[in-house]
């Protein structure tokens, strides 16, 4: 019955992404400067680190090679989830407040799966690849360590990251079943997960309990990554990475749910 | 001239109330843009306790607390996203309809981004800046408030608006070319924000970059009314800075004009 | 089929004051007003029924279907739909229904239409042997195959009305609930959609509930109808029945030759009846002599001698009064003394 039900779902979402690959490839022009757009304005992130390193040798402790590390890690979950589940802005920004909602009300199938399946978000790609290029750097200079705990390790950190991602994006964007329209605090929480580009002991004791314990996106990018870093790090981390992953989801999908209950559809 | 004056004035009247309905969520968007502020902010102060030597970039430790605060605060005020009403008119398809009014399209949306500079510049901006001149009282070290240079700043933040404004009308124009620019924007931004000295002083480019940067207007955008607040320019180098931009504005407008000329007999023989 | 019991929707608003100060009020203030937007509605609707469900503008009938689709939860009063609660039990109802809204697509707006049906065969998990089936008998009714390849943001209104139709009973659904799904729509348009709804409610005893401003969509579909007012319903039972109760004006236009001698005749006085109940109106312009009467009191040929031996008549014309003026007759005074 349950294996029945999820290869339904599979099969659904095949469907509908492979209709999206189509339109994609119908408009590559777009699809190529929506992808450059956003590769280009993080390599710019680099380039503001290296002008910077002309002046220090290191960062309290951290060196240039070390610091690309992380704004290169910083990059995979973010990409994945805004590859994957970008759809779920729309529910902050329109779906509730002009009753399109109403559409994913009325199917015999789980809403958030049927919103986050609608759309896949090619720009993301900008995102990875300049992830994925910079994370390869690191590797090839050495700085990163790859044994095989580490690299079953970060794998599971990028997943669990990537869900701490959609977990807060699903939370704001449900506050739209109250606030009929949620896009400005969701996009004030997404921003902060810019904070965690560079290692979080540069800022003041509340901010950092901020984006390490509220908005967790601490966990997302610089702890997590500093573990891949430096040897003899605890991979308690990764361990608290994926608590957090789970909790935040959890708590996510139940006020999503609680949410889609107290809905009030337009046109009243 | 006073004819001319008033029919755009209801642009920019229009704008600023326009901004106003919105206020809860400006707010937070004001929220947002000041993280990027506050980030720098700590990275700065981190990077200036990495080093022994007291000024990097030519700026002390304060002098650069005032820097970033206040080329965040330029920033917002100058960079009024024109492109972004453009695409929207070419998208909706009244910009023929514009043409057939008697006013002058980019008239109009200078004037309705003025109504916007205006906005941005009393809500937050004023705040901020009262901030700083606490800040500057209270930090020794620091050069004390001067009329002149507030007075000198407030006309390189005209021209860069004006400047910035001029630009990003002509990066509209691609709009008529392609009906996707949300790619090229984002690249317009990041590059704006780098280039203009949002993001780092232009003083922390090697030497022969900043020779390319004479040569373009982004530095005229953000980082020359910051470093006249500063009062880094004095006597001929502040005159030949203003001198500098007024020059842009002269530019890009003529450059403006010629674009839209080419484009407008597009539309004709295309039909907009 | 369904059950409606004594529903009741709230909706709770902040309070708003007016001007700037109001607005500053308003962060403040916690206050709030109700809006009761369905008051204590019951109804039974059994299978193969077409239901007409009317009201004005506001009057509640969105949000009652919106309770019976599901996407809204009532405050109060409980609503099944082919034995299912439709909020507790959101997916399994939403596999008994179908739903149109007139004024929004569901279909997905980038796609040709043909795969919007390939998504919708999934979500509603039809077998491909149904999916045949009812793809050609939908193709028949609706006539789906002129643009099936094409886009669904390229189509008419018309054309994408009869996707939208076609769309909700692709999984053949035990109950169809339409929106306005005549809406804005041309007379031979709205004529192949009701001809459609008709075949469907007859080949599968589809049970139809269907909201609409047009008394034609009623006049045509529906043996019954239920109207609301407020929130309140007002009027349940058959169109003829609402027809007898409040459809007995009659107008009777006589065209005459010389209408100045029509003015101070009273043919009321003549038959012997109450002013009200036989009323006259002249038109000088069109010299036209207007007179309406009660069907159950008056019979047209009695007045109409009446009026013969007075004045030279040239046209004669009968008006039975229409559903639309009877409906509006019952938004205006409720249905008092029922």
């Amino acid at each position: 019955m349950m294996r029945m039900k999820c290869r339904r779902y599979l099969r659904l979402y095949r469907v509908i992404i492979s209709q999206f690959f189509k339109i994609i490839l119908q408009s590559r022009v777009d699809f190529f400067m929506g992808l450059f757009g956003f590769f280009f304005s993080q390599i710019l992130g680099i380039a503001f680190l290296y002008l910077v390193f002309e002046q220090i040798p290191s960062l309290q402790g951290w060196t240039l090679d070390q610091l690309i590390f992380i704004y290169g890690f910083a990059q995979i979950p973010r990409g994945i989830d805004h590859l994957f589940t970008d759809n779920i802005w729309m529910v902050a920004w329109r779906f509730v407040v002009n009753g399109e909602f109403d559409r994913y009300m009325l199917r015999p199938m789980n809403i958030l799966f049927q919103i986050i399946s609608e759309k896949l978000q090619p720009d993301a790609l900008g995102e990875l690849l300049v992830g994925i290029l910079l994370v390869t750097r690191s590797m090839i200079k050495g700085i990163v360590i790859t044994d095989a705990l580490h690299t079953v390790l970060f794998f599971v950190s990028i997943l669990a990251g990537a869900l701490i991602y959609t977990s807060i994006k699903t939370f704001f964007a449900a506050l739209a079943f109250w606030l009929k329209v949620s896009g400005p605090f969701l996009q004030v929480a997404y921003e902060t997960a810019n904070f965690a580009k560079y290692p979080t002991e540069i800022y003041a004791k509340g901010i950092r309990f901020m984006i390490t314990w509220v908005i967790p996106f601490a966990f997302v990018a610089y702890l997590p990554a500093s573990f891949f870093l430096k040897a003899g790090g605890s991979p308690v981390v990764i361990g608290m990475e994926c608590g957090i992953a789970a909790v935040f989801c959890c708590i996510a999908y139940f006020v999503f749910e609680r949410g889609t209950h107290v809905y009030e559809s337009a046109g009243n | 001239m006073k004819r001319r004056i008033k029919a755009y004035l209801p642009f920019t009247i229009n704008e600023l109330k326009r901004q106003m309905a919105y206020k809860g969520a400006f707010y937070l968007f004001i929220l947002v843009k000041m993280f990027g502020a506050f980030i720098n902010y700590y990275l700065w102060m981190a990077i200036y306790g990495s080093t022994n030597q007291n000024t990097l970039g030519g700026l002390t430790q304060g002098e650069m607390v005032i820097y970033i605060f206040m080329a965040y605060l330029t920033g917002t005020i100058v960079t009024v996203s024109v492109s972004n009403w453009v695409s929207e008119d070419v998208v909706q398809g009244t910009v023929a309809m514009n043409l057939i009014k008697p006013i002058d399209y980019r008239m109009s949306l200078i004037s309705r981004a003025s109504g916007d500079m205006i906005y941005q510049f009393l809500v937050p901006s004023v705040f901020i800046w009262i901030g700083l001149e606490i800040y500057r009282a209270a930090v020794p070290g620091l050069p004390p408030f001067s009329a002149e240079k507030v007075l000198f700043y407030l006309v390189s933040t005209v021209l860069s608006f004006l400047i910035y404004v001029l630009f990003d009308f002509c990066f509209g124009m691609i709009a008529f070319f392609t009906t996707y620019i949300f790619g090229l924007m984002m690249v317009k931004q990041a590059l704006i924000a780098f280039l203009t000295g949002q993001l780092i002083p232009i003083s922390f480019f090697p030497e022969a970059v900043q020779r390319v940067f004479d040569f373009l207007p982004f530095s005229s955008m953000v980082y020359t009314p910051v470093m006249i607040y500063l009062g880094k320019y004095t006597g001929n180098k502040l005159f030949f800075m203003l001198l500098r931009q007024a020059a842009w504005v002269v530019l890009l407008y003529l450059f403006g004009s010629l674009i839209w000329r080419k484009v407008t007999k597009r539309l004709v023989i295309l039909g907009g | 089929m369904i059950e409606v019991s004594h529903v009741t929707k709230d909706f709770v608003m902040p309070k708003k004051y007016p001007g700037l100060r109001g607005a500053i009020k308003g962060l403040f203030s916690n206050e709030k007003t109700v809006k009761r937007a369905v008051d204590d509605i019951s109804f039974q609707i059994g299978q193969g029924e077409i239901v007409g469900y009317i009201g004005s503008n506001g009057a509640g009938k969105s949000t009652t279907i919106k309770i019976m689709t599901g996407i809204l939860s009532p405050s109060d009063g409980t609503c099944f739909v082919a034995g299912i609660d439709p909020n507790r039990r959101r997916k399994e109802n939403a596999q008994n229904i179908g739903v149109v809204f007139g004024q929004r697509t569901q279909l997905w707006w980038d796609l040709p239409l043909s795969e919007s049906f390939t998504i919708l065969k999934e979500i509603y998990n039809v077998s491909d042997q149904a999916y045949r089936e009812q793809m050609e008998f939908l193709n028949q009714v609706l006539e789906l195959s002129a643009f099936f390849d094409k886009p669904v943001r390229t189509l008419s209104l018309g054309q994408r009305m009869r996707a939208d139709l076609g769309a909700a009973l692709l999984h053949n659904p035990k109950v169809l609930y339409l929106d306005e799904p005549t809406i804005g729509l041309d007379l031979v348009v709205k004529d192949n959609i009701r001809r459609a709804i008709r075949e469907i409610n007859e080949k599968y005893k589809t049970t139809v509930v269907l909201t609409t401003h047009d008394i034609g969509d009623i006049e045509e579909l529906c043996s019954r109808i239920i109207i609301i007012d407020e929130g309140k319903k007002i009027y349940d039972g058959s169109l003829e029945a609402l027809k007898d109760t409040y459809g007995t004006k009659r107008t009777l236009s006589l065209e005459v030759k010389q209408i100045q001698k029509a003015s101070g005749f009273s043919p009321a006085e003549i038959l012997g009846v109450r002013e009200e109940e036989c009323i006259t109106e002249l038109d000088f312009e069109n010299s036209l002599l207007k007179i309406t009467f009660d069907g159950h009191k008056l019979q047209a040929p009695q007045i109409l001698s009446t009026v013969m031996n007075e004045i030279e008549i040239t046209d004669i014309q009968l008006k039975e009064t229409e559903l639309a003026e009877i409906v509006k007759e019952i938004y205006r005074h409720g249905t008092e003394g029922e």
